[in-house]
């Protein structure tokens, strides 16, 4: 009797099943195209590639610090308290909105303490199929200060909320974070913080299983083991027998993911659509495939081909670019989203001729932006920047343009205004004339295109009459070598930077904060804004601060500016950091940017629906739609 | 024979063993960067850069970090024996990945092999058996363009032709015999194909020369004026002679895909050795690199000895003693 | 009289190059009875070996030109196809090359070798063909025929080697045996048993066989006829007497001249021809010889002298008057044997 009851409703759901695989055909073809709001066409699997993944941490969103790896967190596999839109930038897409939370929180009155109540039928995926609780968002930050676990941008906490170091050697509850139950959670701040419910969308922050996560205790060991509590789930997620000991669990890694091959995310079957935001994706699609494919060539024509359905992170070769571009039928396949990422010139302020800050505004007056930008691809891949942050990063900065020029062509005659007033334009006829504008490296890229971009640069030094010495490395090289404070290069093309979040502190913290981006081997304050005496001398520098601030005064300094913006409410925080971008821009001058640069997207015909994710500089998965209706499959 | 086999596996120990040290030593004087930094992230905090440092065991002398590797290998690490570390990159264990990834380079090293060999040695054969005939001309033309035509331009071009324009093949990538013969077949026959062209062009002119030499030798004059068959002639008497050189530089020539047939592998998809070596030094993996050298190392030390032995069967001449 | 086993008829063979056409045998015409053993003489380019060799049409018959008539028990060996040609190869033609190290197959075992040429022209089994093998080193004087049948052609010495391919060219009984220059490369003591060996075999064995040689004594004790041969040209034909005792051309001279004897006095040094062979391409115009003849006058320059009848068997080709040959030859040339 039983068994035959079980029977009917086994074939009662297949029938079901059948209809609705139906249903979901007639569908997609009915809806080939994206209709707009509401008519998306629903299942199919989305099929990329990539040439590699390039995690930084192996995967494991403690320490992952890869944009790419974010989105598929933030867009599929994970949740924490907030999440984005997962949309383009003027969509929303840089604001953090309640993913675990129900509603943003409640904060006190001197911006320290932030409570957040969460969904209570919240699941993590199997095979741990459980509800959520605030314990499991407060075991994150657990991790996040364990230092063998060696959290990458642990900064962003540790300081931040009270307890936090990044460097416990164990396990322990953080005294700043209290869980008074399983759905409330509140952070007690050591000072007001007003992005940190950026930083709370970051995916270190998302709830995590300690029943697993147990086992992996160093850098990157959890990668192969990430249990969802997003939307979507690593394929064969279901098959880890997580009653094991932890050495035996370590042994079978999900089988869905394999670093070297492709991961295959298929929906998370504990996932309730009403326990999350609907804001925060579709989920369109029935499952994710990413395949690693060397040849980066054949990536674009299999989605020209069908047999993938658009691309992940590459860069396509510009012939696919040209079709792509002129081709109508193709033409919305082709898709160029503001990265947030500024390219700049990064000038030493301990280097002659670039101590002297009149050197460093001609630089900036006269690099023709626009060349840079057609030589770097075109509009589709650069547009020329006008200041530090890009304006979706600091909306406060939009319409800032301290250097503007006809065109954004370089304004020469300013530039030589500038020099004129240059100890290292003896002469004061606007171009630099002593010893040292001669034969002082330049650093510059060897790889396509950037030798263009350092041709066009080299032109423009010459015009306020620089002559540096070119040196082109490929790009680790030409990084490891700015990031030697010693080295002191006095002026680069090499180094573009991209936001960790949209907060402008998020963007300016490494960059300038000299007590963040300023270590003797790992710089990223590559200009050494904020460089002290200590410091120097820490560097082997001593000689060269001397000389220059003696010359000059003291080096100019963000650091405090830093404090007291990020201490700022959230309304008030974006014309604080565009105070301290003048600053930078106008009175410290490290930097010349030439161009905000732009994500490129190849889609298929077979994708029916794009978004672009602000959040991970990526396509946007939990979006996205296709028509190609197949199953997703293992490509690990 | 016994002690001279002994010996030279000896021999080929050593020769691994200066392998891992010379490449370590480059590893850690080239200025490739601190693969440490790599996985630390973008402004990494001195402690983090410490701890990743510490966790990927860059912390300690290059010497002691050999030390410590060459003993994993001949005594096994945790992962079992031998001892081939893990990626920093996946923090993957090397031993599966390296051996499965080795089984499908053999895979296509060996069919790439089978087909440069059938089509190599016929063609020199012919050639030489014909010189400055129409045959031998358009043989010599295609090994001369064979040997030219190098495989990153030769594998985008088949890949156009025969997937993208005619449809005939499915594409890149590797499917295992596993999952069907067709399959494995349609993928495999490209990258084959294409690997084993310059192969064969370079054995078929090796064959016409060493076969053309031969035919000249006395004792092919000898089995002429016996009364055998030319079919005898060249078959028996004068491949026999002039194929044996060319089994020492088959058996280099395979154990060198062996080690990876970089390119191939890159155009193709295919998940070897030779694709892993690409991520591997773009990502300062060191213990990848070094274990694909001992890989690479070991496969061309082995087959200069397995050559030498099959000599001494193949040439009564040669003896070790 | 009996019929010639092999006879040449005005056989022309030359090789075109890009130098210009090699004429490496520049008429040729002989015949040799059964069981007749004829020496060829000459220095190394003289033809001696080509002509043999086109014989047996072991020459490429796609890069040489051969004209004129080889026949063989009655057939034009040079019209038959080559299917033809490989049977009397090694059965009724059995030939003898001058190193035995580079002419047996170093990757075979020497009894094989044998085995394979018994199999390549009867029908017999392998056990059968290679028990004649062993039974065939025996008969060429090698001990442990049995053993040395397993063993390859280094694992013999020169004379053994010798006599395992005299052991192949006779193994089917052939007619004739073309021995080409085949104790050159053998010591002086080694040399001699070769010899004994191959007179020995050839009284056995029935054949006629053609000893090519640059060396007159060697065919001094061995031969019946003995033709010169130079520059492609016969220069001299006779019995070993003839050529003996009354060399009728002055090459002859030189030849015999060069010839160490026991009993040389030491004071009288080697007489060597002076000056080089011609080229082949350019053979000079008239006598080829005159450019080396201490003899040579006008006539030698122009006219290319006739191989003449002297008496019934011995001719030469020299423009010499009869008197004069016979007076130099009665001061210079020591004849003594």
């Amino acid at each position: 009797m039983t068994s035959r009851r079980i029977l009917a409703t086994a074939s009662l759901v297949a029938v079901l099943g059948m209809i609705a695989a139906a249903c979901g055909g007639n569908s997609n073809t009915a809806n080939p195209t994206d209709s707009g709001s509401g008519a998306v066409a629903t299942g199919g699997t989305y099929r990329t590639a990539t040439q590699e993944f390039g995690y930084t941490d192996a995967f494991d969103p403690t320490g992952e610090y890869l944009g790419s790896a974010w989105g598929l967190y933030s867009q599929l596999l994970l949740r924490g308290l907030m999440t984005y839109n997962h949309k383009n930038a003027d969509l929303g897409g840089n604001d953090p909105i309640p993913d675990l939370a129900t509603d943003p929180p409640e904060i006190s009155a001197d911006g320290l303490t932030y409570t957040f109540k969460l969904h209570d039928n919240a699941m993590f995926g199997p095979p741990v199929s459980r509800v959520i609780t605030s314990h499991d968002v407060e075991y994150a930050f657990e991790r996040i200060n364990l230092a063998s676990l060696a959290a990458q941008y642990g900064n962003y906490y540790c300081g931040v909320i009270k307890g936090m170091t990044c460097s416990e050697k164990k396990l322990a509850p953080v005294s700043g974070i209290a869980t008074p139950d399983d759905s409330t959670i509140t952070f007690t701040l050591e000072q007001p913080t007003g992005d940190f419910l950026y930083r709370l969308a970051m995916p270190a922050t998302a709830a995590i299983p300690q029943e697993v996560a147990k086992c992996f205790l160093k850098a990157g060991d959890y990668g192969r083991f990430v249990i969802a509590s997003g939307p979507y789930m690593i394929m064969g997620s279901d098959q880890l027998d997580i009653s094991q000991s932890c050495s035996q669990i370590a042994k079978n890694p999900i089988s869905g993911y394999n670093p070297d091959k492709g991961v295959t995310f298929v929906r998370n079957t504990d996932f309730d659509p009403a326990s999350a935001n609907p804001d925060s994706g579709g989920n369109y699609v029935d499952g994710v495939q990413i395949t690693i494919n060397s040849n980066v060539d054949d990536i674009f024509q299999q989605i020209q081909q069908g047999t993938l359905d658009g691309s992940y992170g590459d860069t396509p070769p510009s012939t696919v670019e040209q079709q792509f571009a002129t081709n109508p039928d193709l033409k919305s396949g082709l898709h160029a989203d503001q990265g947030d990422r500024t390219w700049y010139f990064t000038m030493n302020l301990l280097a002659p001729p670039f101590d002297d800050v009149h050197v460093r505004k001609a630089v900036n007056y006269v690099i023709d932006k626009a060349a840079l930008a057609k030589a770097y691809g075109g509009s589709l891949h650069a547009e020329p920047a006008t200041t530090i942050e890009p304006p979706a990063v600091n909306p406060a900065t939009a319409t800032y343009d301290p250097y503007p020029s006809t065109n954004s062509a370089g304004d020469v005659a300013a530039a030589m205004d500038e020099m004129k007033q240059s100890k290292y334009d003896t002469n004061q006829d606007g171009k630099c004339d002593a010893p040292q504008c001669k034969g002082f490296i330049f650093l510059g890229r060897s790889s396509s295109p950037w030798p263009n971009l350092n041709t066009v640069a080299m032109q423009d030094f010459a015009k306020i009459g620089l002559q540096p010495k070119l040196s082109e490395v490929d790009t680790t090289t030409g990084y490891t070598t700015l990031q030697s404070v010693k080295k002191l290069i006095p002026v680069s093309l090499v180094p573009g930077w991209g936001k960790d979040f949209a907060s402008p502190f998020g963007f300016d913290y490494f960059l300038f904060d000299s007590r963040a981006g300023l270590t003797c081997d790992t710089a990223v304050d590559y200009s050494l804004v904020g460089i002290t005496a200590d410091k120097a001398k820490e560097c082997g520098v001593t000689d060269q601060f001397n000389a220059v601030t003696s010359e000059f005064g003291p080096i100019g300094s963000v650091d405090s500016k830093m404090d007291e913006c990020v201490a700022k409410s959230a309304e008030e925080i974006n014309q604080c950091f565009a105070d301290m971008d003048k600053t930078l821009m106008e009175d410290i001058v490290p930097w010349a940017p030439w161009g905000w640069g732009k994500n490129l997207v190849i889609t298929g015909t077979s994708t029916t629906h794009y978004e672009y994710d602000a959040f991970g500089d990526v396509i946007s998965l939990g979006w996205v739609s296709v028509n190609n209706g197949l199953a997703p499959v293992n490509v690990a | 024979m016994t002690r001279y086999i002994i010996r030279r596996l000896l021999w080929v120990v050593l020769v691994l063993l200066v392998v891992v040290f010379v490449t370590f030593v480059i590893f850690f004087l080239m200025p490739s960067g601190d693969p440490a930094l790599r996985f630390a992230g973008k402004g990494a905090q001195p402690q983090v850069l410490e701890t990743v440092r510490h966790q990927l065991g860059l912390d300690r002398p290059w010497y002691s970090q050999y030390f410590s590797f060459t003993r994993n290998i001949f005594l096994g690490d945790q992962n079992g024996w031998p001892g081939l570390g893990f990626s920093f990159a996946t923090r993957v264990p090397l031993k599966d990945i390296l051996f499965e990834r080795m089984f499908v380079t053999i895979q296509l090293a060996v069919g790439a092999a089978v087909i440069w060999l059938l089509v190599g040695i016929p063609i020199g054969i012919l050639s030489a058996l014909r010189p400055r005939s129409l045959m031998d001309r358009g043989a010599m033309t295609f090994a001369l363009i064979g040997i030219s035509a190098p495989v990153f331009f030769l594998g985008p071009l088949a890949l156009y032709i025969f997937w993208y324009k005619l449809g005939w093949l499915p594409g890149t990538g590797y499917k295992p015999l596993s999952s069907g013969f067709g399959p494995w077949l349609s993928h495999f026959i490209l990258p084959w194909c294409v690997l084993a062209v310059l192969y064969a062009a370079f054995y078929a002119r090796m064959t016409r020369a060493n076969l053309m030499e031969t035919m000249g030798e006395d004792y092919i004059r000898t089995a002429r004026a016996k009364g055998l068959s030319e079919r005898r002639v060249v078959l028996k008497h004068g491949l026999r002679a002039g194929l044996t050189p060319i089994v020492t530089i088959f058996g280099l020539d395979l154990a060198g895909l062996l080690g990876g047939a970089i390119i191939t592998e890159t155009i193709f998809n295919i998940p070897g050795i030779g694709q892993y070596t690409i991520l591997a030094v773009r990502r300062l993996d060191l213990y990848a690199i070094m274990d694909i050298t001992l890989v690479a190392a070991f496969f061309v030390t082995f087959a200069n000895l397995v050559v030498d032995i099959v000599y001494a069967f193949l040439d009564p001449r040669v003896r070790y003693d | 009289m009996a019929e010639p086993l092999l006879e040449l008829k005005d056989l022309r063979v030359s090789f075109p190059t890009e130098d210009g056409l090699v004429q490496a045998v520049n008429v040729v015409s002989l015949s040799i009875m059964p069981g007749e053993t004829l020496g060829v003489v000459g220095e190394s380019g003289s033809g001696k070996s080509v002509t043999f060799l086109t014989v047996m049409g072991l020459i490429n018959r796609k890069s040489a030109i051969v004209e004129g008539e080889v026949i063989f028990q009655g057939e034009d060996l040079l019209k038959l196809p080559v299917d033809e040609l490989k049977k009397i190869r090694g059965s009724k033609i059995g030939m003898v090359f001058q190193d035995p190290m580079t002419s047996l197959h170093p990757f075979y075992k020497v009894g094989y070798q044998l085995a394979e040429t018994i199999l390549a022209h009867e029908d017999v089994s392998k056990k059968e063909a290679n028990e004649r093998a062993v039974e065939m080193l025996r008969t060429v004087g090698i001990p442990r025929p049995d053993q040395r049948a397993k063993q390859y052609p280094h694992e013999f010495s020169g004379g053994m080697r010798q006599r395992a391919m005299i052991a192949m060219g006779l193994s089917l009984n052939p007619d004739l045996l073309i021995a080409d220059e085949p104790t050159t490369a053998l010591d002086v003591t080694v040399q001699a048993q070769i010899l004994a060996l191959i007179d020995r075999l050839k009284e056995e064995f029935n054949a006629a066989v053609v000893m090519i040689t640059h060396d007159l004594g060697v065919v001094a004790e061995h031969a019946d006829d003995i033709q010169v041969m130079y520059a492609g040209r016969v220069v001299e034909f006779g019995d070993v007497d003839d050529i003996y005792y009354e060399p009728m051309h002055p090459y002859t001279w030189g030849l015999l001249g060069s010839i160490p004897r026991l009993t040389d006095s030491l004071k009288e040094r080697l007489r060597p021809i002076t000056g080089l062979p011609p080229s082949m391409i350019n053979v000079p115009k008239g006598c080829s010889f005159n450019p080396r003849c201490p003899y040579q006058f006008d006539r030698c320059l122009t006219e290319e002298p006739e191989l003449i009848p002297l008496d019934g068997h011995h001719a030469a080709a020299c423009h010499l008057s009869l008197a004069d040959r016979r007076k130099v030859l009665s001061e210079g040339v020591a004849i003594q044997r």
